[in-house]
């Protein structure tokens, strides 16, 4: 058996929804324990009181990482079969500039919104109402924006292709560039918790 | 009943290293059987396009948003991945929330602001995250999240912007958290 | 010379002619006519028990429901009809092999059955109500004092209502899917958890909701039994009957099927349910939508996809 299992057709494109439900009991358990349903909470990495999303995100990301390139490794899975985001220079930047202003406005991102209306977060909600706006404008405008969206075209890039060096060794980069980030952010809360205490 | 029953007390958040490493494996199970990351604002489109072609079919085969969704999607918009992964999503939120007492309507915001203010920024700043994950190709855990974990340039581009920006306007918009 | 060749093959629509007759109105029929008849067993299950003051909600104020529920069916039906003003057909004829001349029978007796249970609880609504006239009062009286027979009538009406919704399909054994003995008990199952979804869902009784969350995890415990059982006949048997279940074990009823009923529709409630038991604060609206939507999904599913499996291959 080798994955990815829909890709390969071990299992039926509809039980791969089937599979996507389960994935996302998961995903939202997963979110909602950590805190994410929570939008003071998301927003404290910012401001350095709380920097529950730096860590978890950063530990869910290596995980996958390096799961995948062991999977890729043991021969468990096609690893030229998953999908790697494509990447276009111009809207892969503005997008990213355009959401780091809704998240610190907002409070949420679009996943973990959904974590907060879920267990009853009115503001959640209302950011949920805000995303579908944001999508209908988007799509009513499309002709505007339509040429910056495929700017910049470069396939699907790895970021290890970039900078000319294996998966492997950007896998150790970017585990090592984490651990600093958790080094540095423990530092950032326990500074922030004396101070505190000092006011 | 005994003063450890759990209505009483809300439980405390998940060690967000152990809630790292919960996370990763899903996002690896996700891609071992689906061969794709996580997401969120995908779905978020999916209704969208399904209320514009059934409000308006016309306006909406000539509409170029609508082709160029179409062009990646055959059959019906909702019956789609990250559709039914998001209905996961709100379940999983919900029983989390119910195990942990956590469950409660209200609007969360800074000492310093009010309910209703909160409620404008979060309308405005979901319009942006709705707007931006449109042209990012997908939102923090769509892009930046999943796209980190097949180390693709572009997410990690995504990725960096976002929290970049947050960084960067957070001065400005202190009031609103602390 | 140009050759063509025509092949006219199974792609032909007109070769494999799927049954697509039965739309929205049947499944959602089907659908009120077993949530009334699960409402109607429990009021009158509550009462034959002796425990009318026990179950406030069963016995005297959710059964309003059925009957508004019956006629919403009864509408639904009407309007499947392709010759609308000759439905009274229906009662010239009594047919005991079938199915539909049972139901138009049934729903004959249910309906003003349960007008009649309503209307001698009308007080708990009106407190003052007053029916004015002498016969209306007279009919009361009698009605109050047979009240024990009314409800051993109803109980035994409405069970077959309840399996009667799912004989309807399983006597028509033209689609594979539908020819099971399983969908009878199944739909009543589903039937009588959606009624007992209903009650915990309107009570204002602690001990009511606790009493009938309860009598909603066995049910669910007996539908999943049920639909297991479904299945396991389905693969044990010919290859048009596996054909038939492979429409939701891979098919394109998978995801609904196994998301919407089983998972959303029986197995979180139950969950839910069992949570509520042990102290945790799971409001009451949310497993019992959830039944409901299951129950109402469990229908369209089976009447879709029973239309499209067959026997030609």
């Amino acid at each position: 058996m080798m994955g990815p299992l829909s890709v390969n057709d071990i299992i039926s494109g509809d039980t791969n929804f089937l599979l996507a439900f389960f994935i996302g009991i998961a995903f939202g358990f997963v979110l909602e324990q950590a805190g994410f349903s929570s939008s003071r909470r998301l927003a404290g990495v910012f401001y350095g009181y709380d920097m529950t999303v730096l860590k978890v995100f950063f530990t869910g990301g290596i995980t996958a990482m390096t799961g995948i390139l062991l999977f890729g490794l043991f021969g468990w899975m096609d690893l030229s079969m998953v999908y790697v985001n494509p990447t276009f220079l111009t809207s892969a930047i503005s997008g990213g500039v355009i959401m780091g202003a809704g998240f610190i406005l907002g409070g949420y991102c679009p996943g973990t919104s959904f974590c907060g209306a879920a267990i009853g977060k009115v503001d959640a909600m209302v950011f949920i109402g805000g995303l579908f706006l944001g999508v209908y404008i988007w799509g009513f405008g499309f002709d505007l924006w339509k040429d910056m969206y495929v700017a910049g075209n470069m396939g699907s890039p790895k970021i290890g292709e970039w900078l000319g060096i294996s998966d492997g060794l950007m896998a150790l980069a970017i585990v090592v560039i984490a651990f600093a980030a958790f080094f540095v952010s423990e530092w950032v809360e326990s500074r922030m918790a004396k101070s505190g205490k000092e006011n | 009943m005994e003063s450890s029953s759990p209505t009483k007390k809300v439980r405390a958040y998940m060690n967000p290293y152990l809630a790292g490493v919960l996370l990763g494996l899903v996002l690896l199970a996700a891609n071992f059987i689906s061969g794709r990351g996580l997401g969120a604002s995908g779905a978020v489109k999916s209704v969208v396009v399904t209320s514009v072609v059934t409000v308006n079919p016309h306006a909406a085969e000539s509409s170029d948003f609508i082709r160029d969704y179409e062009k990646g999607h055959t059959g019906n918009p909702m019956k789609n991945w990250l559709v039914f992964q998001m209905m996961g999503v709100i379940l999983g939120a919900f029983v989390s929330g119910i195990l942990s007492g956590r469950l409660s309507l209200k609007t969360e915001h800074g000492p310093q602001t009010t309910s209703k203010k909160r409620l404008i920024f979060a309308v405005a700043g979901g319009i942006l995250f709705g707007f931006g994950s449109q042209l990012g190709r997908g939102c923090t855990s769509g892009s930046a999240l999943s796209g980190l974990a097949v180390m693709s340039a572009g997410g990690i581009l995504t990725m960096m912007a976002i929290f970049g920006t947050g960084y960067a306007l957070a001065y400005f918009f202190r009031k609103n958290w602390i | 010379m140009k050759e063509e060749l025509i092949i006219s093959g199974r792609m032909n629509p007109y070769v494999d002619p799927t049954l697509n007759i039965w739309h929205w109105q049947i499944p959602l029929y089907l659908f009120l006519g077993g949530l009334a008849a699960g409402i109607l067993v429990f009021a009158a299950l509550s009462y034959i028990r002796g425990r009318e003051e026990a179950h406030p909600w069963a016995v005297k104020k959710v059964p309003f429901l059925a009957p508004v529920l019956l006629v919403a069916g009864l509408a639904c039906l009407f309007f499947d009809l392709n010759h609308k003003l000759f439905f009274w057909r229906l009662y010239t004829t009594v047919k005991l092999q079938s199915p539909m001349s049972w139901g138009a029978w049934v729903l004959l007796v249910v309906t003003p059955l349960s007008i009649v249970w309503s209307a001698l609880h009308i007080r708990e609504f009106f407190p003052n109500w007053d029916w004015k006239y002498t016969w209306l009062k007279e009919a009361e009286k009698f009605a109050n004092k047979y009240k024990l027979a009314l409800a051993w009538v109803m109980l035994i009406y409405s069970v077959i209502l309840g399996v009667y919704t799912g004989i309807l399909f399983s006597a028509f054994n033209a689609r594979p899917l539908w020819n099971t003995s399983i969908l009878g008990p199944l739909f009543l199952a589903s039937g009588l958890s959606a009624g007992a979804a209903a009650i915990v869902m309107f009570t204002r009784s602690k001990e009511e909701r606790a009493y009938f969350a309860r009598v909603d995890l066995i049910i669910i415990g007996i539908e999943l039994f049920l639909i297991t059982h479904m299945f396991m006949g389905f693969m044990a048997s010919t290859q048009v009957q596996i054909e038939a279940a492979n429409l939701f074990l891979g098919g394109p009823y998978t995801a609904p099927f196994w998301i919407f009923v089983v998972f959303l529709g029986l197995v979180v409630p139950a969950i839910l349910d069992v949570l509520e038991l042990f102290d945790y604060h799971v409001p009451a609206i949310v497993p019992s939508l959830l039944v409901l939507a299951g129950s109402l999904m469990l229908r369209f599913l089976i009447s879709f996809a029973g239309q499209e499996s067959r026997y030609l291959y």
